[in-house]
């Protein structure tokens, strides 16, 4: 990750309705967006920013940029980052949610050849607080502080930043994974870069039920990384055979001989919070009941400190 | 989306994969005109499992019997799910059976080859000896004969069973699946193969680009229990009872109605986001109380979601919770960067106004109902001083009788005090224009609060209460 206050930020799909209100709002908040991409409105101006209809365009009228935000429609939203890629871009943010998986998993093998860095789709994005907003996460509720926060979606991830800002804890950095059921970048991958993070004292890791991603970082947790981590998982009551919205709730496909990946650490069911809390919880890694308990924790972990191995 | 057997043999036909001479029976009354050979095979065609030892499959060698099973079947519920369509199909002599399957995998991010020597009805023994492959690089049939030789496969079958899984990885691709399967993939004693049963799972995020598939998914019975939505998501188990209502809604990328689930509880949840909602469910549950229905209006990453699609989903969403007659508190939970709450206050207040005459209709009796204005608050002192901040009072009611008095207006046609009980909302807001949402709702007895917790709190405290 190399993100900076002056970061040359493009939009692609500003003119959708989700990308025109947020390209005018990380505008306003001094993220340095430069120009964005849509089709068909090449040499229009949005919110007093320059539109191309291809990037090559942006970058020849802007210079390079350091990170790409998409907010196309799903179906496009792949054929942008490839579009970014081969611009040169290796730093590629798809906040639209609902992209074919299938699609992403082209684009993940792209991005791991050309060591592109892909956050998303179904992301709130990035936020530094006070220096740079990439996505879709209310600012006023962040400030800047000692905690890294690690999400999935959106606004599940804002309510914990609230929490946290009415607490007077600050965040560093925060961010969301994403909600799709592939995403470009794992827990895993964000709990090494903010364990090497010099901002980060502390981290807190939001989940979710559906998938394996907080089976893996607590592994991962437990085997590489020094800083305290406190976690959060929402779904402990989530009805089983209820629709709730995010394709990362859905098993990836249910094979009628059952699914041979399916390994859970504490022989809970798969995919549930009951799962992921106990594996969590075999990590070693406090886990809270409830969103407002997370402040005192991570409290408790910054008196203690560095994580004793 | 589960596609149906006789769906998933159509794409296997299509793509070159050898299925059975098969018919299509929509009655019973079909058989008369079979045109395939006695003895044939008759399977129900639903999406659950289990279909042979649930009855659903019969072998049959005259007229007179297939037409009485097909009697049989056609009213023949499977896990809930009753036929519209039977497959008549010729019987086979296999000597072998395989597993076959192209899935998905989250945690690879890659497409998968899954087989198993030991296909057929017994799962267990299918699992065993499954044998999987990677496809980590643009797919090429060398990945396929992995497979084979990884499952055990010798000589001519090699080839064939190959070609088989090549062609599997193409339906995949090509038609955006989460799941091929092909199980068993029967093998006679001339070494050819022949796909037996199939499963095909069709990818709901991608299917608005198949209008093929669009067609057939119509087809498909919607199955009782399922709630609507259309972001193609379901929570474990839901894979089986999804509705194939939702797919419509994903039609050229309009955003279709909300989600909206039903419970056994007597609150009314709505929330924006998925993992919101279910923290907010978690909380109702941790508070002591119980959903009677939740609503998920949708996150803030939908990229064609307006503002005013927005308001309106959660017109809808406010709507559906009102009519439900089990609900006796309301709690609405929004927080987002891009919320207009003075919108979303006058759309919550519009709800409410509009919504009276449906709620006399629903309502218990005033006499069964405790009268909910007074002392709620310490009744549940002890509770919600953990939270600390309850101070305002009864301020957590919108009890219908009280708002006739303050405001007649409200509910033109009620020209006495209604016997019906009260349904209380209250509202959780943030962002720096909150008064104007507090003021405009504080009329309506409608708190507004900032805080998730205290609003979830409160909710059930009132709930608990009546």
């Amino acid at each position: 990750m190399n993100l900076k206050p002056d970061s040359k930020v493009l939009v692609q799909g500003i003119t959708e309705p989700l990308g025109s209100i947020h390209a005018a709002r990380m505008k306003a908040g001094g993220t340095n967006v430069v120009a964005g991409v849509s089709p068909g409105h090449g040499s229009e101006k949005l919110h007093d920013i320059p539109v191309f209809d291809l990037i090559e365009q942006a970058l020849s009228a802007v210079g390079q940029v350091d990170v790409s935000v998409i907010f196309s429609a799903p179906f496009e939203a792949c054929d942008c980052a490839f579009e970014a890629i081969a611009a040169g871009i290796r730093q590629i943010i798809i906040i639209t949610e609902g992209v074919p998986p299938l699609d992403m998993v082209r684009l993940v093998r792209k991005a791991e050849a050309t060591e592109t860095l892909i956050v998303g789709p179904g992301t709130p994005g990035i936020i530094i607080p006070g220096k740079l907003l990439l996505g879709t996460h209310p600012a006023d509720f962040y400030t800047k502080g000692p905690v890294g926060l690690l999400g999935r979606s959106g606004t599940l991830t804002y309510e914990i930043a609230l929490e946290l800002t009415n607490a007077g804890l600050g965040q560093s950095i925060a961010l969301g994974i994403g909600g799709d059921a592939i995403v470009g970048s794992s827990f895993p991958q964000w709990l090494q870069i903010l364990d090497e993070d010099d901002h980060t004292e502390v981290i807190v890791l939001v989940g979710e039920i559906g998938g394996f991603s907080e089976e893996a970082a607590a592994k991962y947790i437990s085997e590489a990384i020094d800083k305290p981590v406190i976690a959060y998982v929402a779904g402990r009551h989530a009805p089983k055979g209820k629709r709730l919205g995010h394709a990362g709730n859905l098993i990836a496909a249910q094979i009628s001989a059952g699914n041979p990946d399916k390994v859970s650490p504490s022989g809970a069911d798969p995919e549930t919070a009951q799962s992921k809390i106990s594996a969590f919880k075999q990590a070693k890694i406090p886990v809270a009941d409830r969103p407002s308990q997370i402040p005192e924790l991570v409290k408790k972990a910054l008196k203690h400190g560095v994580k004793k191995k | 989306m589960d596609l149906l057997e006789y769906q998933a043999k159509e794409l296997f036909r299509d793509m070159g994969i050898p299925v059975l001479p098969s018919q299509r029976i929509d009655r019973p009354s079909d058989l008369k005109g079979l045109k395939i050979p006695y003895p044939v095979v008759l399977k129900s065609q639903v999406r659950a499992g289990g279909r042979g030892k649930a009855g659903g499959i019969e072998f049959v060698t005259t007229t007179i019997d297939a037409v009485a099973a097909a009697h049989r079947i056609f009213n023949l519920s499977i896990m809930g799910e009753y036929p519209q369509v039977l497959l008549a199909e010729a019987k086979y002599n296999a000597l072998q059976e395989l597993y076959l399957a192209v899935v998905l995998d989250r945690a690879e991010r890659r497409a998968v080859l899954l087989g198993s020597s030991q296909g057929g009805t017994s799962t267990e023994s299918a699992m065993e000896k499954m044998q999987r492959v990677v496809v980590d690089e643009d797919f090429s049939p060398f990945y396929a004969r992995r497979l084979t030789q990884k499952m055990g496969l010798r000589s001519k079958v090699v080839i064939s069973v190959s070609d088989i899984i090549e062609r599997m990885y193409r339906l995949f691709v090509e038609q955006d699946l989460d799941l091929v399967e092909i199980n068993p993939l029967g093998i006679n004693p001339s070494g050819e193969v022949m796909a037996l049963d199939g499963k095909v799972t069709v990818n709901d995020e991608a299917i608005a680009r198949h209008p093929d598939l669009l067609q057939l998914a119509e087809k498909i019975p919607t199955v009782e229990g399922s709630g609507a939505g259309n972001d193609g998501a379901a929570i474990a188990t839901a894979t089986r009872n999804e509705p194939v209502s939702s797919i419509s809604s994903c039609l050229g990328g309009s955003l279709g109605a909300p989600h909206f689930s039903k419970l056994d509880g007597n609150i009314g949840i709505i929330c924006n986001g998925a993992a919101l909602t279910m923290a907010t469910l978690d909380l109702v549950y941790l508070c002591g109380g119980k959903p009677a229905c939740f609503a998920n209006i949708g996150g803030d990453t939908r990229w064609d979601l307006t503002p005013d699609d927005f308001v309106l989903r959660l017109t809808q969403a406010l709507n559906l919770t009102i009519a439900d007659a089990s609900v006796k508190a309301v709690a609405i939970d929004i927080i987002g960067s891009a919320i207009d709450c003075n919108a979303v206050a006058a759309a919550i207040a519009a709800c409410v106004q509009q919504s009276g005459r449906s709620l006399d209709r629903s309502i218990a009796p005033a006499s069964s109902v405790t009268k909910p204005l007074n002392g709620w608050d310490s009744h549940h002192n002890g509770f919600l001083n953990g939270f600390g901040e309850i101070s305002e009072g009864p301020a957590l009611n919108f009890d219908l009788r009280q708002a006739e008095s303050d405001s007649a207006s409200l509910f033109s046609e009620s020209s006495q005090p209604q016997r019906h009980g009260g349904i209380s909302l209250i509202v959780r807001l943030c962002g720096t224009d909150l008064e104007p949402a507090k003021k405009s709702l504080a009329p309506l007895n409608i708190p507004v609060v900032d805080s998730l917790e205290e609003a979830i709190a409160r909710a059930v405290a009132y709930a608990n209460k009546i």
